[in-house]
């Protein structure tokens, strides 16, 4: 094993954070304990590394420059593509480059929905989604006058009740959109088990791979996706970054939402033809600094082990799933009980203390969680909540990043409790 | 540190806990509800005013961090007897020389929220008027 492991193979949090240098900075004076990976992931010095020497020795304009810098630019653009659709186990003719996972859902639902949905057509997603994979559908759907209907969650926990799903289906859904790893609940959705049921019944599947990627092994393939959109700053890429997965035959029946430069194979003065495959979704300059920051977070993602990510954060999550409710005997939690069934992330209320008020008392131990709704404000008017606190974990969370944690907790059981 | 604990000094979770003025008004001249959309906290303020636009009754309700609702509550205790222009006046200096304590970048919009929806039931009062 490399320098990020253990004698036994398993990840060294403390070898690991020696990558990041902000985990070694003090913001407000404190040491930084960083527990929102899940809203944007650290980035690693080799990501940024690769994104300095891309800009200093390699940048042009790809895809157009007769010159050979040009060349080396187009050459590090599309081989840190075909880096990428590797990592998913996917052809790199059928990953688009966009500048986000919304962006990727936002061209499903308004290119290949607005060519295939029409009056009376359903579309199903669960109550769950990030408002990312719930506004573009709702939006599509008013404009054909489409159905949009909804896979229903516990009004306790707010798993999702799967099994309602075969129910949903006898509406013959033409596509049924979900979230591979829900951001707030923690929990993965069946996709190995849902995508024949859903392509039985006539359907596509998109799913959302947002908090997927990053914290467990993917392969887009076994998940019997049709269309995958993920995000490259929860990966340790840029904020700039994203990208959408189809079969080329999709990708192909599907009109460019954005034109311009770069994604046209003829223009006249009254009309144009397009670029086949990817280059039709990717109008103007690619954002090639962003797709190179993208591939070095994929190899050091690698390097690390994705096994090895998800078993460690398996491990920090049981430490939060154990401790929690001795440091905050009244946290509601949601999702699974059982950290082996969890990606990443515990979201909780607590009565006492509202979620806010425990981010600003968890910052003065250089805590960082966060607060709010996290974009699900659905699921959380569900479950009759205007607020819970998220941790979530990453391969450099270490035991006394969760010590503070629990530590701050309990400094808030005693503010509010007296 | 100093700072922190100010936050969460008594004064501020006595009214997180027993917010004053919480309920509904039997008559309310206006109801306007507010909402921080990046948090969820809301807030329903009712006033009572005379033709003159002098704020005679008020009630609060709502959900949120004790932030948004110590500092509305102590609002709410400073509003009867006051113009409508008075309020309209009023900024973030003036709620947090209620709370007391200087509130950072993150959390000012929570202690501003009932002040916001006041301002906004007057604006709407007017504009009906």
């Amino acid at each position: 094993m490399s320098d990020w492991h253990t004698p036994g193979g398993q990840l060294d949090p403390l070898k690991v954070r020696a990558a990041y240098p902000i985990l070694s900075t003090t913001p407000g004076g404190r040491p930084l304990h960083y527990l929102d990976s899940a809203a944007t992931a650290q980035r690693p010095k080799a990501v940024v590394d690769a994104v300095s020497n891309f800009l200093l020795t390699a940048n042009a304009n790809p895809h157009r420059g007769a010159y050979t810098l040009g060349g080396d630019a187009t050459a590090a653009y599309e081989g840190a593509r075909a880096r990428t659709a590797a990592f998913l186990g996917v052809p790199a003719e059928e990953l688009v480059m966009l500048g986000s996972a919304t962006e990727a859902l936002n061209l499903v639902a308004r290119s290949w929905g607005r060519a295939n949905l029409s009056r009376g057509d359903v579309v199903l997603v669960t109550e769950a989604e990030h408002h990312a994979n719930l506004i573009p559908w709702q939006q599509v759907t008013r404009e054909v006058d489409a159905d949009l209907e909804f896979i229903p969650v516990d009004d306790v926990t707010g798993e999702i009740l799967w099994d309602r799903l075969e129910g949903l289906l006898k509406l013959r859904p033409k596509i049924v959109a979900v979230g591979h790893v829900s951001n707030v609940l923690g929990s993965a959705a069946p996709l190995a088990q849902i995508a024949p049921q859903i392509h039985a019944a006539g359907g596509l599947l998109a799913v959302d791979g947002c908090q997927a990627v990053a914290n467990m092994p993917v392969n887009i393939p076994d998940t019997g996706a049709d269309f995958y959109a993920f995000s490259a700053h929860k990966m340790g890429a840029l904020f700039s970054g994203g990208g959408l997965w189809a079969r080329a035959h999709l990708l192909n029946g599907m009109n460019p939402i954005e034109t311009g430069g770069d994604m046209i194979r003829e223009v006249r003065l009254r009309d144009a033809t397009f670029a086949e495959g990817t280059q039709k979704f990717e109008a103007g300059t690619p954002d090639a600094s962003g797709t190179v920051a993208l591939a070095a977070a994929c190899d050091f993602i690698d390097d690390l082990g994705r096994e090895q990510i998800h078993a460690h954060e398996v491990r920090m999550l049981e430490r939060v799933l154990r401790e929690l409710p001795e440091a905050l005997p009244d946290a509601r939690i949601l999702g699974p009980r059982d950290a082996k069934d969890r990606i990443g992330l515990v979201s909780f209320s607590s009565d006492l203390v509202h979620a806010h008020d425990l981010a600003t008392i968890l910052d003065r131990r250089g805590v960082a969680i966060r607060a709010g709704h996290h974009c699900a404000m659905p699921l959380h008017e569900q479950l009759e909540l205007s607020a819970t606190a998220r941790v979530s974990v990453a391969p450099y969370t270490t035991d006394e990043d969760l010590d503070a944690l629990f530590d701050g907790l309990r400094d808030a059981r005693k503010i509010f409790a007296r | 540190m100093g700072g922190m604990d100010d936050l969460y000094r008594e004064q501020i979770l006595e009214h997180h806990r027993t917010p004053h003025n919480f309920g509904q008004l039997a008559e309310p001249t206006i109801s306007v509800d507010g909402r921080n959309p990046s948090c969820g906290d809301l807030i329903t303020m009712q006033l009572q005013l005379d033709a003159e636009g002098l704020i005679t009754d008020v009630a609060f309700s709502g959900r949120g961090c004790a932030i948004s609702q110590a500092s509305a509550s102590l609002l709410t205790d400073e509003l009867r007897g006051k113009r409508a222009e008075e309020i309209t006046a009023l900024g973030s200096p003036y709620v947090m020389e209620l709370l007391g304590v200087e509130v950072g970048p993150s959390r000012i919009h929570c202690a501003l929220l009932g002040l916001e929806t006041t301002q906004k039931a007057l604006a709407t009062w007017r504009n009906r008027s």
